[in-house]
């Protein structure tokens, strides 16, 4: 095995020895879960009390009070759809931000792919995502909502969620590590991108001439793949392949961005 | 495959001084309209080396010349600003014991976990599982979570797994000199091992001992560049010749006292009266306090103080107090405070002295001079305690009755 190592080295994204470092991913990831409901009484049932919270905060609110009109879906069924996917992405988008600036001890003191930490929050997201799919699952039951066929298109919109999240996150990771200044930025996302995306009301509820602006919004699109794939209503706006595009430039773009970064993470962080 | 393990060509690494851990972001912006002035370093100077295959190399310095940078930049945690270096093999590099070991996860999930971090698979941690357990000693303890072990369970249970990395090249860094001296012996040990079985070994470290035992050649690095590389024991006595001490007291401008006598150099000598740049626990060590006196004294009173580097005061020599007199001092001398054997552990001291007579300070500096001590022999046993079991040695025997 030859290794050589210059200046630049460092750029090129080495896709086969991020596989080398598989086992370390799942670990990290193992790492993470294991220490989250460490020394809690509850544990795993965080895990469900969090959505279910959440989701009655929206139903009183956006379904009751509000009476927001989300057709012939049930209320409780139609946020929650939404909210599994922008659970993930806000879970592993802040997780995934500030993971190198938290595993900076082990950064400084020996080497393995970085990207592996940022990665490997979206393993473990995976979790708390399968159960929010399963109250969903439960809730779609109770309701008597029958299951679309368009389900099988669900991977397909959890791997673009899986992009977005990790596409910020990565970009988070890399800018943190320059600038602290990030880390308020985080919050601030999640709040805003709470009602920026259509989480506790259905898309078209904004206006049309507003829509092109509303879909650079990523999770946008995805939001609504999900109810698409659940639900099979009406058909993903026009715009949606705008979210998708910002979305693969989003995870492109931190990728590079993060290989630049790499060089001097070591010296920064 | 080549019979060269590394190659280091022009290498060159530039920090920032005074870095904070990271720029503002308001910082850049105002950079772009102000072109500020930033101080950088190079740690790296101009390179140039090779290492052969199943070589094991020593690699000495001071601290901050820049021996942890190399390491760095050899194991790929951080890169050079210029150069290049071509390693051929797989290469663990151990600058920490534990590296990633979480508190919350028992012994168990923490070999896993560190082992994965110095790239092995689990399948390979799996394999060596119980052979890594019994070499710590740690059995009963396995899962038990990590934040219950005492230090000393820890290291050894890290270690062990370090111990268990089969590379071509290992590059280790003195670090891993901490612990007891059992531990520090099993380290070394192993270490020999690894060398003995025909692999690569890169090892930094100030304990000379170390470097004899394990190395066959030395590499002195001084303020970034190679001062030297040679055989082992040529480069040993280059660095220790290298970082003599000739104090430069009177360049300082805080000293005490009422300059009637003066003292305008210390240095540090051995046994055989050569001078040393530091010295080894349980060895023989002079410090010799050059004077001048303008005036006739009569019966001055000199006193040095030994503090750590947490400025705690250790230990206070006076001459006084150990019966020791001088009558009607004038013109230059030396005054030499013999100390038969260094009762300190490892470690870096600082000396400050002051010098009494007629009643008054006639001159006094804090922390004149440091002292480094680097790891030796007290007892004839070949064992000390490291700094964490005693600040000081005392010289003392075992009897059963």
């Amino acid at each position: 095995m030859k290794t050589i190592i210059t200046a630049q080295s460092s750029r090129k994204l080495n896709l086969k020895e991020l596989f080398h470092y598989k086992d370390l991913f799942f670990v990290l990831a193992v790492r993470d879960l294991r220490v989250r409901y460490a020394q809690t009484v509850l544990g795993l049932a965080w895990a469900v009390l969090q959505p279910l919270a959440t989701l009655l905060v929206f139903t009183l609110i956006f379904g009751r009070a509000i009476k927001v009109d989300t057709g012939d879906t049930p209320y409780p069924v139609f946020a929650l759809a939404g909210m599994s996917a922008w659970s993930y992405f806000s879970f592993v988008m802040s997780q995934s931000g500030s993971s190198i600036i938290g595993a900076g001890e082990m950064i400084k003191k020996i080497y393995f792919p970085r990207l592996i930490i940022p990665l490997s929050t979206a393993l473990v997201a995976i979790v708390d995502f399968a159960i929010a799919i399963a109250i969903l699952l439960v809730l779609m039951v109770y309701y008597e909502v029958p299951i679309s066929s368009n389900i099988i298109l669900l991977p397909a919109f959890f791997i673009m969620n899986i992009m977005t999240a990790l596409g910020v996150g990565i970009w988070l990771s890399s800018l943190t590590i320059r600038y602290r200044d990030f880390k308020h930025v985080v919050p601030f996302l999640i709040q805003i991108g709470l009602y920026a995306t259509p989480i506790a009301y259905p898309v078209n509820m904004v206006p049309e001439e507003y829509q092109l602006l509303y879909h650079l919004n990523p999770m946008t699109a995805i939001v609504e793949g999900f109810r698409y794939s659940f639900f099979g209503q009406e058909a993903l706006h026009s715009y949606a392949f705008i979210s998708f595009g910002v979305t693969f430039f989003l995870f492109v773009t931190g990728i590079i961005y993060f290989k630049r970064m790499e060089r001097t993470m070591a010296d920064l962080v | 495959m080549s019979d060269i393990a590394v190659k280091v060509e022009d290498l060159w690494k530039q920090y920032r001084i005074g870095h904070k851990a990271s720029t503002s972001f308001r910082e850049t912006i105002g950079n772009l309209f102000s072109k500020s002035e930033l101080d950088y370093f190079w740690a790296l100077k101009e390179l140039n080396f090779e290492i052969k295959q199943g070589e094991a190399v020593g690699i000495i310095g001071k601290n901050g010349a820049g021996k942890s940078t190399l390491l760095k930049v050899l194991s790929k945690i951080t890169y050079p600003t210029k150069g290049r270096v071509e390693i051929n093999g797989r290469v663990s590099s151990l600058l920490e014991v534990g590296t990633g070991f979480h508190p919350e996860l028992s012994g168990r999930q923490n070999v896993f976990l560190n082992g994965t971090i110095l790239g092995m698979t689990r399948r390979e941690i799996n394999s060596k599982f119980d052979e890594i357990v019994a070499f710590s000693g740690v059995e009963k303890f396995i899962d038990t979570a990590v934040k219950h072990y005492s230090s000393g369970m820890k290291v050894r249970l890290a270690f062990s797994v370090a111990a268990h990395l089969e590379p071509e090249i290992l590059i280790i860094d003195e670090v891993l000199a901490v612990g007891d001296a059992e531990f520090q012996k099993k380290c070394l040990g192993k270490m020999g091992d690894v060398a003995g079985e025909g692999r690569t070994v890169i090892f930094v470290s100030h304990n000379m001992g170390a470097v004899e035992t394990l190395c066959e050649r030395g590499f002195v690095i001084n303020n970034g560049e190679i001062g030297f590389i040679g055989e082992k024991h040529r480069a040993i006595s280059h660095y220790l010749s290298e970082s003599q001490k000739v104090s430069d007291i009177m360049l300082r401008n805080d000293r005490k006292g009422n300059g009637s006598l003066k003292i305008i150099g210390i240095i540090l000598k051995d046994s055989f009266d050569n001078v040393v740049g530091q010295t080894g626990t349980g060895q023989y060590l002079s410090v010799d306090f050059r004077f001048e006196a303008v005036n006739k004294i009569d019966n001055p009173i000199i006193t040095i103080h030994i503090a750590n580097n947490q400025d705690e005061p250790l230990m206070m020599l006076h001459s006084r107090m150990s019966g020791d007199h001088f009558k009607d001092v004038k013109g230059e001398g030396v005054f030499s405070c013999i100390i038969q054997k260094v009762p300190l552990p490892p470690g870096e001291y600082f000396i400050s002295y002051s010098v009494l007579g007629g009643g008054s300070f006639l001159d006094a500096l804090d922390n004149a001079v440091s002292l480094d001590v680097i790891s030796g022999d007290f007892y004839g046993s070949g064992e000390i305690p490291s700094a964490s079991q005693g600040k000081v040695l005392l010289d003392a025997q075992w009897k059963m009755s």
